[in-house]
């Protein structure tokens, strides 16, 4: 078939198009298509649910810029509803830049909940050390820990005194795009000290982390983008996660399309010898 | 004013390297080549703020911490290679980095990882809905015939080539969803830049 023969040397550049056009055109035409909770996410909620008024919330951004689309809406939903149900943050980052991203997501909710720094919540900044650190840090925050990211004195700042080990950290959240990451925290910081972890991380990591989920040495789960519309579903706040499902979805069935094409033609051509 | 520059500066520089996908050009060389010197530039500014002033030149400039200079030492031993002659002393912090990161790691991988892992396909498959029982029996079975496959000492003939061949199976469905989980990373990714120039740049969503 002609067709087939046009399509079989169809210029990839086309195709770059088409896929550009499926996410342009539903953001620019929000479809609002339904978004469905998975037990994974719903996990970090009820997680979050459950923990007491006052509560200290250790928050890792281990990711940088070139991660940022993936898990910067999962840092605003999570924050969100840390600071809806009056947790303690106390943020840092095993990633340079990561520090930098959750203090962007870090001051601007902040500023709506009224949450005053040093009380509410502290960034500590970058810590470089990986394992090592984070052996320490559960051990005595003191001997990892000394300045925030503005250089304060950490035991000048309320919230950064009254942390001084692992036991004073209710759960984990790191938002993971490699190494160091969730894995270090998991390994490392959850084996050793026993403080329950929830991640959100790059979709390409998300196969990975199953059976952590499986074993319960993972609480919960936000899987790339679809991890983080999905909480911003469970939090009601529609962010950048939701507005990009829409594109997100219909990506994806142009592309089952084209594999179903692609594969049609290989079975076509074969035939005809 | 600085925040619209940046916000011009990314958003052209997102074109430059799009502009690859039609094809190779001088926009997208400039954008590369600006990518990996500011990359660098960066990482030199982390290294010594972060890493080398703090843990090493501070302490020992400012609070007297004289055996910072052991560290220093055999840090700088890793550029012995330079000088023939005493290249061999770059296996003293060969020797220290591998000895340290494999008494940390390895206690550690073998309580936090290989142990609780184990311990995961240790499954009920009776006393528990169908359902779960069913789920249960298939990690067992992925765990053991996955094992199979990649137990070498045997040629993969007979049972042990049937069993091979169903870890061969399990693994292909594991492989399945890591792309299909790929393929959802890319789409974001591109969706999060073209979410900044619609939304910051041209202010149109």
């Amino acid at each position: 078939m002609r067709v087939f023969d046009y399509l079989s040397h169809l210029d990839r550049r086309i195709i770059f198009l088409l896929v550009a056009l499926a996410v342009v055109i539903p953001m620019l035409v929000p479809l609002n298509l339904p978004v469905d909770i998975t037990g994974p996410v719903k996990n970090v909620y009820d997680k979050i649910e459950s923990l007491p008024e006052g509560s200290v919330v250790l928050i890792s951004t281990d990711y940088d810029p070139g991660s940022e689309a993936e898990l910067y809406p999962a840092t605003e939903a999570i924050i969100e509803h840390c600071f809806r149900k009056n947790l303690r943050i106390y943020m840092m980052g095993l990633w340079p830049a990561g520090s930098e991203l959750g203090n962007m997501a870090l001051n601007k909710i902040a500023q709506s909940y009224n949450k005053k720094y040093g009380k509410d919540y502290i960034n500590v900044g970058y810590r470089p050390g990986g394992q090592v650190m984070l052996l320490s840090l559960g051990r005595n925050f003191g001997d990892v820990i000394k300045v925030d990211y503005q250089g304060i004195p950490i035991d000048s700042l309320p919230l950064g005194g009254g942390v001084k080990s692992a036991r004073d950290i209710s759960l984990v959240i790191t938002f993971s795009a490699g190494d160091p990451g969730i894995l270090h925290w998991i390994t490392y910081f959850h084996a050793r000290y026993g403080v329950p972890i929830c991640g959100a991380t790059t979709a390409i990591m998300a196969p990975q982390m199953y059976p952590y989920l499986s074993s319960g040495q993972l609480t919960g789960l936000l899987g790339g983008l679809k991890g983080a519309a999905e909480y911003e579903t469970l939090v009601d706040k529609k962010g950048r996660g939701l507005r990009g499902m829409d594109s997100q979805s219909i990506v994806h069935l142009l592309l089952v399309g084209f594999i179903a094409l692609g594969n049609v033609i290989l079975v076509y051509q074969r035939r005809r010898g | 004013m600085i925040n619209t520059i940046g916000i011009w500066v990314a958003a052209l520089l997102t074109l430059a390297i799009y502009s690859f996908l039609y094809k190779d050009n001088a926009f997208y060389k400039i954008a590369e080549n600006i990518f990996v010197g500011v990359s660098a530039g960066y990482w030199a500014v982390v290294l010594w703020y972060d890493f080398a002033w703090p843990n090493l030149f501070e302490p020992l400039l400012t609070r007297g911490q004289w055996y910072n200079i052991f560290p220093i030492f055999i840090g700088v031993l890793m550029f012995a290679p330079l000088i023939p002659k005493i290249s061999w002393m770059i296996r003293i912090p060969l020797t220290f980095t591998m000895g340290v990161a494999m008494a940390v790691s390895i206690t550690q991988f073998v309580q936090g990882d290989i142990f609780p892992q184990l311990q995961a396909t240790f499954l009920p498959l009776s006393g528990v809905s169908l359902f779960k029982g069913f789920s249960n029996l298939l990690i067992i079975l992925g765990v053991v015939f996955t094992l199979i496959y990649f137990y070498f000492s045997k040629e993969h003939k007979g049972v042990l080539g049937i069993g091979a061949k169903i870890g061969i199976w399990f693994m292909m469905v594991s492989f399945g969803a890591s792309f299909g989980y790929t393929i959802m990373a890319r789409v974001s990714l591109f969706i999060g830049r073209i979410y900044f120039l619609l939304h910051h740049w041209l202010g149109v969503i």
